[in-house]
């Protein structure tokens, strides 16, 4: 099942006086990767944390799947990886990522479960304690149950942030595989340029804290993403485009995407 | 090698304590370690029964007192609002003072164990309740967040995140928990039991016998020390960290005046009310058991109200002169001791451990002794008071100095610093709030040494009022002075805890959530 997620004037500004996010409107189409880049500090996980209902708007409505956010979200199928692994230190990582079938009240099929944890390359990993991994596999373990459930919205706060660069180009090419097919809707939040073009049908970029939207760039390249990606000279424009509203230019070199 | 080290210090001391109980034989104070152990050898049967039925009923108060604990402290999480209420009265039941429960439980239960475990129980319920609540707060909120994000509820949180996540924090209040117990039990067989260590206790104390007190001494303490290292033991196997050492919450937040006398108005109500209520509800008889209006009149209405004010005033200021000095000696020698040690690291492994065994002695065991050695004046109470707040202090300031954020010592290391620099400013800060806590939960510590000491030695102050009239059925008298040595311990408590927010502010603001 594919939601839609629509964000009215959403806003957040913190008690204590700190304003996070702008009022912004934003609509994730459903069943699309969309990324979010901004300097870190901007707002994005606040954002995020709106959207995933763990964090009150200041103002503004936010829409899943047509219905008020409040009623939807549970049943909306909602999994969050968040920005700190955030694994139970007690449980090993299989029995973390039952935990979350549990919560999500799933059903464990050891099967899949298992074929979770090879598709994050963890093999041999399954019954070690999070404490015994190290800071990239522990993302990996987390990235692995957010996809555990299922979702219907999957919520990635920087997931990739420790994870190395030569397993990062392994879960780049394997993971939107996953989520594609399910028509899963996907917010990304990154500060990789690069990996925004990869993974993403379309990339919000931020300014800086109060977030808001300066560029909206709808990714015009196929899926799956060929080998070749980063050799394209499609991939470089896109690139670029990201940096120049990333430094407050706006890119108007490429199509916007539709509202 | 280093393992053959280790003992040479051990083996040492109990030469020298031998040699020093022969040299000395003729003062009547120090029984030599051959001695205590011939006595262990030739009463072995006697110990035995007497410890198997103290055992028992320390067992089963710490059954109840933790499981109570447990279901205290779910409530709090459960429901956040009862969370201060439940705090107030856990403190003020704790600060009951012993020496006066002990002798109206045997009123209420009659003949039986029934004192004894009660005294386990609330022995300690207190130091597991608290360290339980600051564990199940201190969850990472990812984690709380994770669970949400599933669309489920503050039940399942507390159930398959905070009850897990508290474990290490269970463990390191059960580990003070039994030897407390054993306390306890031994404190409830001191008002009248048949059986069991502290009958022992007082036979002898009474017949001046100084083999059978050190011998019941040690068998105590090698219980007391047994049961920390079991629980340890039972909890590394199930943990992946070592328990926390956690001896108090962390300070409250500052509330603003209102919303304190909101809060303080609200619990002494709350108390009183329980008070009334469960003494009409036990339907007790009015000779014994005193009501809020019984003690207004004898303090202020009966024609003695003069005599009693009189007594409880003189009671209280003996009982003060003591208190302070050793309140504050055992304080400053912890503290002491925690800096010179932390400056010579090969001594605090060595010293670290002993100590966390040490702290588990029972007190009540230790009194006869310090009596024997230092005598029955001020000196010897002072000093029983010192040692009582001393251990839980030593170990809180060691385990705040070890603490000292590694980054910043390195910091200060790259500036070549020494280590008195180092000392000064990196860990002393990172020590205050361990300090503090130490000092809190050492108030009612410290109220129990002396009340004890009173009771069992000096036979001055609060603590031989409160036997005193218990024994000659002055239940006015008795009511009053344990409201009195109640206040005492809260008012203290409170006092200590606003000094902490005040220094905490100044050296150590980001301990302050
Ligand atoms: N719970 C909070 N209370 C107050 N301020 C917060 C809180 N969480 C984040 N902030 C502030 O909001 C701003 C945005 O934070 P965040 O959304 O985490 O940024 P990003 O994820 O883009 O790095 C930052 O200035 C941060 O300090
Ligand atoms: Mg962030």
């Amino acid at each position: 099942m594919s939601v839609e997620i629509i964000c009215k004037g959403l806003a957040k500004t913190y008690t204590g006086g700190v304003e996070a996010v702008r009022p912004l409107d934003l609509t994730l189409v459903a069943g699309q990767t969309t990324a979010l880049v901004g300097p870190s500090g901007c707002g994005k996980s606040t954002l995020l944390r709106m959207i995933a209902g763990l964090e009150d708007a200041s103002s503004g409505t936010l829409t899943i799947g047509g219905a008020p956010a409040a009623d939807t979200l549970a049943r909306a199928g909602l999994a969050v990886a968040f920005q700190d692994p955030s694994l139970l230190p007690w449980r090993t990582v299989r029995q973390n990522i039952e935990l979350a079938l549990d919560l999500a009240r799933k059903p464990r099929k050891a099967a899949d479960i298992d074929q979770l944890i090879h598709l994050v390359g963890l093999d041999g990993f399954a019954d070690t304690r999070p404490g015994a991994l190290s800071g990239g596999m522990r993302q990996r373990a987390a990235i692995a149950r957010a996809l555990s459930t299922n979702p219907d919205l999957l919520l990635l706060d920087e997931p990739f942030g420790a994870v190395d660069e030569l397993t990062r180009a392994q879960l780049a090419a394997d993971l939107p595989g996953i989520w594609e097919a399910r028509g899963t809707t996907t917010l990304l939040v990154t500060h990789s340029v690069t990996e925004a073009v990869t993974l993403s049908d379309r990339i919000i970029v931020l300014s800086p804290r109060p977030a808001a939207i300066v560029a909206d760039i709808k990714v015009d390249l196929s899926r799956p993403r060929p080998s070749n990606l980063k050799a394209l000279p499609a991939f470089q424009t896109h690139v670029d485009a990201t940096f120049a509203a990333l430094s407050h230019g706006v890119a108007d070199t490429l199509p916007k995407a539709a509202q | 090698m280093t393992h053959a080290r280790q003992w040479i210090g051990p083996i040492l001391a109990l030469v020298l304590w031998e040699g020093f109980a022969h040299l000395f034989a003729s003062a009547f104070v120090l029984a030599a370690p051959s001695a205590i152990l011939l006595y262990l050898y030739e009463n072995a049967g006697l110990l035995t029964r007497a410890l198997g039925v103290t055992l028992a009923n320390a067992a089963a108060g710490f059954l109840i007192g933790n499981a109570a604990a447990i279901l205290l402290a779910g409530l709090a999480i459960a429901l956040p609002r009862s969370e201060n209420i439940v705090r107030a009265l856990a403190l003020v039941v704790f600060c009951l003072p012993l020496v006066a429960t002990g002798p109206v439980l045997r009123i209420l239960f009659g003949p039986g164990a029934g004192p004894q475990i009660t005294l386990a129980a609330l022995a300690v319920y207190y130091t597991t309740l608290i360290p339980l609540l600051v564990g199940l707060r201190a969850v990472p909120s990812d984690w709380l967040d994770l669970v949400r994000s599933y669309g489920r509820g503050r039940m399942t949180a507390l159930l398959r995140v905070r009850a897990m996540a508290s474990f290490p924090y269970l463990v390191a209040g059960l580990q003070i928990a039994a030897p407390a117990a054993f306390l306890g039990a031994m404190v409830g067989e001191f008002t009248g039991a048949e059986r069991g260590m502290g009958v022992l206790t007082i036979r002898a104390m009474r017949d001046l016998n100084i083999e059978m007190t050190w011998a019941l001494a040690t068998v105590a303490t090698a219980v007391a020390v047994l049961a920390y290292l079991a629980i340890g033991y039972a909890a590394r196997r199930v943990l992946t960290e070592e328990p926390p050492v956690i001896l108090a919450a962390p300070a409250a937040k500052r509330r603003n005046l209102f919303s304190s006398i909101a809060m303080v108005t609200f619990s002494t109500a709350a108390i009183l009310a329980l008070w009334w209520v469960g003494l009409d509800a036990l339907n007790l008889s009015s000779f014994f058991a005193k009501r809020p209006d019984d003690l207004v009149d004898a303090l202020f209405l009966a024609p003695d109200a003069t005599q009693t004010r009189a007594a409880l005033a003189a009671a209280l200021s003996e009982t003060l002169i003591f208190l302070f000095p050793g309140y504050l000696a055992g304080l400053l020698a912890g503290a002491t001791l925690a800096m010179a040690i932390i400056l010579a690291p090969s001594l605090a492994n060595t010293a670290m451990p002993l100590a966390i065994a040490l702290r588990s002695v029972p007190i009540i065991t230790t009194a006869p002794l310090v009596v024997l050695l230092l005598g029955r004046g001020a000196v010897g109470t002072v000093t029983l008071i010192a040692i009582m707040v001393f251990f839980p202090t030593f170990i809180a300031c060691l385990h705040g100095l070890r603490q000292a954020p590694g980054r910043a010592t390195d910091v200060m290391r790259s500036y070549a610093a020494s280590d008195m620099a180092i000392l000064r400013h990196v860990r002393v800060p990172a020590m205050l709030p361990a300090f503090f806590a130490a000092a809190r939960i050492n108030v009612p510590a410290s109220i129990l040494a002396v009340t004890v000491v009173e009771w069992l030695a000096t036979g001055n102050g609060l603590g031989a009022l409160m036997a005193l009239s218990a024994s000659l059925s002055d239940y006015d008298m008795l009511w009053s002075a344990v409201v009195l040595t109640t206040l005492l311990a809260v008012l203290g408590y409170g006092l200590v805890g606003a000094l902490e927010r005040r220094v905490l502010q100044t050296y150590a603001p980001e301990q302050l959530a």
